[in-house]
């Protein structure tokens, strides 16, 4: 069954004044499956982020509808549109969006703590996170004291601490360099395999390469997919380089 | 280039960062003013007008001496956030080619363009608010005063010079940050991270050990006027200690609740307590000022309420009919039935031919001595004990009433014995079988007690005095205050004063009473004449002396309320700033918070209750300080003659109250408009 599926989604805005309005998304329909890893690819103003704010319950769709694990998101109530985001949708963002009054450790714990989830509990959790992320020896320091990857590390273990149904990760590797980026995609690829849901909005090529399903938007549409296969990482990063080559150059479909 | 770019430039700077300068500028014109409104009021000719005018000029003084601290302590606060935000601009500059000498140029013009607003401004406000206020404090005291309303040179001299240090203070303090920070860094500056404030433990106790001296001071002082330093350094004691708690103090109390997992890792206190120790750190600033404003208000509003409602209470007692009479005698023989009826015919005649009904009389003689009294011993002279300023507590004042007058006064029918007498108390107690009042060794009269008096009504001078007093009830006053002329005072006078009581209402209209007080005074003014030992008389009606005994009183409080509403004025400011500053910089942090799903009503309820804890500290505090204040404060106001503690007790405790409600509502407002800011994300996002 699909964890999450998007149907005919449509987000028009207007401009302030009236008059004239923007069709960021025209229709997008693409389902994705429990366990896969998506990265939706697309240039600057295809409407990456306008879905991914629909899709994180963040802004609410013209048209359309997007179903989570059943769970039809425009049915939820105002009220209980956080408590949702919260206990079924894991972030990463591209600038981190830690909070500089806490340490990592508190960093992590926040949204647990939201949930109301005891310390002894939280404790527990965080424990083989943090382990696994590297960042053991990191909790007590603040957002500040440590480097990109480290503090997008961070970000990550927040985001996976609740279980999350699927994790939305916007231009995850946007602000890192090479070396971190390797080490957080492969920190990616490594909680897919533990069967973690992950959709990943991004331009970066190489970021893409890792996911085992890649969608091209363009103009507000979902214009073309391919599939990992038996690819390996490179043969499917030419692959993809091909494919946006191939967009760019207004080339035929498919 | 060329002449008037930097200005224009500037200009710009501040036009387009207005939702950052304006409140900027709002604070130092009010700062300004503020500063102005008091030293001018310290200096000013009407202080002479009203009692206690040095005490008042003095803690004026003071207080513009404080407000000038906070001024400098609370605009380097506010330009810490107005830099933040304008360093990325400069950053901006910077890279795209511009000097940081030409930085320093735009920087150098924005201040003096701040200084400008601020000196006109705060200055006109100044002086029409402190013009505002003589105007309303002549009337108050209904002053024919005779003088101009000027303009305080002096005042506005000093104002200019302290703000001008402090600008340009606050001017190098920027120049200094531009020059130590590179281009890249300023880009980023304003979502740099912050570091947590380390607790610091030595100035936090540095703090605790400064207030805890200072309350020590205010209630161990004995006399705050001949210990004006020490008043004072404990003043300063306060504001420092307030100062270092709320910077230190609060930091370490928030790590401590950190430490405590099942306090902390709650969703209302993880929130509030971890954002509270940065909050704290920097609004110490804030917060501090606050606080000691809020005292201020306290202490001035209180206490010269006390003195108003005080005086209204006791001029009842004071003036308890329409006219009072009081003739002084120096021989108690001429106190005789024969004078005294003369006297009282001289007043019907007056009033007879007035037409004027006298009803509720009170008459009586009385005689008084004072002394120390211990136990049932009173010693006159007061050179036989060391005197200090708390034994005025001791100090009584001995009235001798005839049987016959209180009888008839109270319409009783007591009898005594030869050597007995009858005793009521007022502000002191006395459970002794006889009374005796002594000189040294050389006087010595031993008063045998028949009863206590559990009911007298007393009035006029006598009841007047803030002295603890015994009446004492004689059966033949002449034989019972003779031998009492025998007592000296250190001059060689006698101590005994004698005094002949006369009051009553009329129903002759009070237009009239002016003219009646002069009829009254003449004719007793005639009888007197004949009667060798009356050597000093008065009439008093209640009509005529109530303007002048409320005015005295009532422009001290009309003072106290004024300087009340100036220093409220710049706490809202305050409040009003760390606001709006704070509700822009938390933006960022509550937009993730929503991103990690927090829920509206979370981040209100977060909100609310940092808000609530970091608002009501300075509330709390200034109790603090105010119950601390009490004992000094009730002694300074014995100076005053007013020793009712009970009144001053209770209108602290209203003032309070009043304040507390005002404060609530600022800070409903004023979070109100902080919920605004910080939860208008969206727009934002997508600019």
């Amino acid at each position: 069954m699909s964890i999450l599926e998007v149907n005919g989604l449509k987000k028009t805005y207007t401009t302030r004044f009236g008059g004239n309005k923007v069709e960021a998304l025209k229709n997008v329909n693409f389902s994705v499956e429990e366990g896969e890893y998506v990265a939706i690819m697309g240039e600057s103003g295809s409407g990456k982020t306008t879905l991914l704010n629909i899709l994180a319950a963040l802004d609410r769709p013209t048209g359309g509808k997007v179903i989570l694990d059943g769970m039809d998101l425009s049915k939820i109530k105002e009220s209980a549109v956080s408590a949702f985001r919260r206990d079924n949708l894991g972030f990463v963002f591209q600038e981190f969006n830690l909070l500089d009054t806490f340490s990592l450790e508190d960093n992590i714990y926040l949204p647990l703590v939201l949930a109301g989830k005891s310390y002894g509990e939280m404790h527990l959790k965080l424990d083989p996170i943090a382990r696994e992320l590297g960042i053991a020896d990191l909790l007590k320091k603040y957002p500040y004291e440590v480097s990109g990857g480290q503090k997008q590390r961070a970000a990550v273990a927040r985001a996976i601490i609740t279980d999350p149904k699927l994790i939305l990760a916007d231009e995850p590797t946007g602000a890192l360099d090479s070396k971190s980026t390797d080490e957080l995609l492969r920190l990616f690829s490594h909680i897919n395999e533990k069967g973690q849901t992950i959709l990943m909005v991004t331009h970066s090529v190489k970021a893409a390469s890792h996911a085992g399903r890649i969608l091209f938007i363009k103009d507000g549409e979902v214009f073309h997919q391919i599939y990992r296969g038996d690819l390996s990482d490179s043969q499917l990063y030419q692959k993809i380089s091909d494919t946006l080559t191939m967009i760019q150059t207004g080339g035929d479909e498919r | 280039m060329r002449a008037g770019f930097y200005p224009k430039l500037a200009w710009n700077g501040i036009t387009k960062n207005k939702r950052f300068y304006l409140p900027y500028i709002l604070t130092c014109v009010g700062m300004v003013s503020m500063f102005y409104i008091v030293s001018f009021l310290s200096t000013s000719p009407l202080l002479l007008y009203m009692p206690g005018s040095e005490t008042v000029s003095s803690t004026l003084n003071l207080g513009s001496w404080v407000i000038g601290a906070f001024s400098l302590l609370f605009l380097f606060y506010t330009n810490s956030f107005l830099m933040k935000r304008r360093k990325k601009e400069f950053g901006l500059y910077n890279i795209l080619g511009m000097g940081k000498w030409n930085i320093g140029r735009i920087l150098f013009w924005e201040t003096i363009i701040t200084v400008l607003i601020s000196f006109v401004c705060g200055a006109v406000f100044g002086i029409a608010l402190s013009k505002l206020a003589e105007l309303c404090l002549v009337n108050v005291i209904r002053g024919d005063v005779d003088f101009s309303l000027t303009v305080s040179s002096d005042a506005l001299i000093s104002t200019l010079t302290l703000f001008s240090v402090i600008f340009l203070l606050i001017f190098l303090n920027d120049i200094r940050q531009i020059k130590f920070t590179n281009p890249a860094e300023l880009l980023r500056s304003e979502n740099a991270g912050e570091k947590p404030p380390k607790a610091n433990w030595f100035l936090g106790i540095v703090g605790v050990l400064l207030l805890g001296g200072a309350y020590y001071i205010a209630i161990t002082i004995e006399d705050p006027v001949s210990a004006l330093v020490l008043f004072f350094v404990a003043v300063l004691m306060v504001i420092v200690g307030t100062y270092l708690v709320f910077i230190s103090g609060s930091v370490m109390f928030c790590r401590i609740l950190q430490k405590r997992k099942k306090y902390y890792y709650k969703p209302n206190h993880f929130i509030s307590v971890s954002s509270m120790v940065y909050r704290m750190k920097r609004n110490g600033a804030g917060l501090a000022p606050i606080c000691i404003l809020a005292t201020m208000v306290l202490v001035m509003i209180s206490s010269t309420a006390s003195l108003y409602f005080g005086s209204e209470s006791s001029f009842a007692i004071r003036y308890p009919r329409d006219f009072t009479i009081n003739v002084n005698f120096m021989d108690i023989e001429d106190m005789n039935d024969e004078n005294i009826s003369s006297l009282r015919d001289s007043i019907g005649g007056v009033a007879e031919d007035n037409d004027a009904s006298q009803t509720d009389v009170i008459e009586y003689r009385w005689a008084s001595v004072s002394g120390l009294l211990d136990g049932n011993e009173m010693e006159t002279d007061v050179s036989n004990v060391d005197f200090t300023i708390d034994m005025i507590n001791d100090t009584t004042i001995v009235y001798f009433i005839p049987l016959s007058d209180y009888n008839r006064m109270m319409n009783k029918n007591e009898t005594l014995g030869e050597d007995e007498v009858l005793v009521y108390t007022v502000r002191s107690s006395f459970d002794e079988d006889n009374f005796i009042i002594k000189q040294g060794n050389s006087f010595e009269k031993i008063y045998n007690v028949k009863n206590k008096l559990s009911d007298f009504t007393i009035s006029g001078d006598a009841a007047m005095g803030f002295y603890p007093s015994v009446y004492i009830v004689v059966p033949d006053f002449a034989s019972a205050v003779a031998p009492l002329s025998e007592l000296l005072d250190y001059n060689g006078n006698e101590m005994v004063s004698l005094r002949w009581f006369y009051g009553f209402n009329t129903d002759v209209p009070t237009e009239k009473h002016a003219e009646m007080e002069t009829e009254i005074f003449t004719a007793i003014g005639n009888v007197a004449e004949d009667i060798e030992s009356a050597h000093g008389f008065s009439c008093e009606s209640r009509e005529e002396e109530s303007v002048s005994y409320y005015s005295t009183f009532g422009g001290l409080f009309f003072l106290g309320a004024l300087l009340s509403v100036v220093f409220i004025f710049a706490a809202v400011l305050i409040i009003y700033y760390k606001q709006t500053s704070e509700g822009y910089e938390d933006q960022a942090r509550f937009e993730i918070m929503q991103k990690v799903g927090m829920t509206k009503k979370e981040i209100r309820k977060s909100i609310n209750s940092q808000l609530l804890t970091v608002f009501f500290l300075p509330l709390i505090f200034s109790a603090m300080h105010l119950a601390f204040s009490f004992p000094i404060i009730r002694k300074i106001l014995l100076l005053f003659n007013l020793n009712d503690v009970f009144l001053f007790a209770v209108t602290t405790v209203i003032c309070f109250i009043c304040f507390a409600l005002l404060y609530t509502f600022v800070y409903r407002i004023t979070s109100n408009s902080y919920y605004a800011i910080v939860s208008g994300q969206k727009r934002r996002r997508n600019q």
